[in-house]
């Protein structure tokens, strides 16, 4: 970040200045720069956020319509849900529930500990229909399985780390979706 | 779109901002070099995090929020007529996509929980008061005076500083989109808002902030 106090010529900068000369002064740029690291304090951006969003990019030429995660939460879960989110990356052993949708399709997953510290993902697809579902993750081949008539699917043991599912209808009924990749 | 290419800053020159390093990384995967994007999304990704979760979204959804606009960005890469902008373009993205994350979350929480106490004052799904930062950083007398100082100036200045200060200082153009203030005006309320910060520092005592 640059906010090393200079004269600047720019009329447009000069405007956000505290001296009505229209320069920033040192401590404007000193109160800024301490601002930046009080902000990424207060609200640390997640830890593995860029590489997912890296690895999100990757997956974009597939052409999958991303689904939205639901969290259901309860009033307090603003707080609640932040904790649990940085208590994950010590203790990612329980079992957890998330529920993705893209327009009429629902896809719930559940993750649990599988043998060799590996996951165990069950899922579910609502309305019921063959699906192809294939897990996505970094430097690793596709893995696709077949759901049930019922809609159900599982993954018996994967590699902890970011992944991302793509739902395909198997009677070539409308287009692919893919879940926001998510840490496993 | 292929005319901005010579309005690009000079790769060699020093002195980029965000915004120019965002215009050089959108060209360049145009033209089929990725490296620069992942760059971009490594230096960004904090300015879109706090720009999501200033509108209120809870944390699990802001980082799809986040993920999501990049994945926005790739898919309309040959699309955004103006390079230069697509800083802007990323902030406006994210914000658009975090009023909607926070459109749905209300419904979702309405339709679970219709509370009799559920009223305009008191919504059941407005977020807990914003975090605080550590308390290791906060030892620091003048960063407690700085984030005190900040809590008491209108809810509007304090996004805008805090974005502000995530980013480099010209690419206030790009920032007044995701606050949504006329660009006209934006020059001379970002002036403002940090004149009354620095006023409100400044009767708090006699430091030095540089």
């Amino acid at each position: 970040m640059d906010l090393t106090p200079e004269r600047n010529d720019d009329e447009a900068v000069g405007h956000l200045s505290f001296d009505p000369k229209g320069v920033l002064d040192a401590g404007d740029g000193a109160v800024l720069t301490r601002l930046a690291r009080l902000v990424e304090s207060a609200d640390p951006v997640p830890d593995d956020l860029v590489e997912r969003s890296l690895f999100a990019i990757t997956l974009a030429g597939l052409e999958a319509e991303m689904m939205e995660a639901v969290y259901l939460d309860t009033p307090l879960a603003g707080v609640r849900g932040a904790a649990a989110a940085r208590a994950d990356d010590t203790a990612p052993t329980e079992a957890k529930t998330i529920t993705f949708t893209h327009d009429s399709l629902t896809v719930m997953i559940s993750l649990s500990p599988a043998p060799g510290g590996k996951v165990r993902i069950d899922g579910w697809a609502a309305p019921a229909a063959g699906l192809s579902v294939e897990l996505h993750r970094p430097g690793a081949d596709v893995v696709t399985v077949a759901s049930d008539e019922d809609g159900r699917f599982a993954f018996e043991a994967v590699d902890r780390g970011r992944a991302s599912l793509v739902v395909r209808r198997t009677d070539g009924g409308a287009g692919a979706v893919s879940t926001p990749v998510i840490e496993l | 779109m292929t005319g901005s290419r010579e309005a690009l800053p000079d790769v060699d020159g020093s002195g980029l901002t965000l915004g120019d390093r965002a215009a050089i990384a959108l060209t360049e995967y145009r033209n089929g070099n990725h490296q620069a994007l992942g760059e971009l999304v490594r230096e960004a990704t904090p300015l879109l995090w706090h720009t999501v979760r200033a509108q209120g979204v809870e944390h699990d959804a802001a980082e799809d929020v986040v993920q999501s606009t990049w994945v926005a960005l790739v898919r309309h890469a040959e699309t955004i007529a103006e390079p230069k902008a697509v800083l802007k373009w990323l902030l406006v993205t994210a914000k658009r996509a975090a009023w909607e994350a926070v459109r749905k979350h209300r419904d979702d929480e309405k339709r679970r929980t219709e509370l009799p106490d559920d009223s305009p004052e008191h919504p059941t799904s407005l977020p807990a008061k914003d975090p605080l930062p550590d308390a290791q950083v906060l030892s620091d007398e003048r960063d407690r005076i700085l984030w005190s100082s900040l809590q008491q100036l209108p809810r509007r200045c304090q996004e805008l500083l805090r974005l502000v200060s995530l980013a480099d200082r010209p690419d206030y153009r790009y920032i007044s989109a995701a606050i949504g203030m006329p660009m006209g005006s934006i020059g001379s309320t970002r002036g403002r808002c940090l004149a009354k910060l620095r006023t409100i520092l400044d009767e708090q005592g006699d430091f030095s902030w540089t």
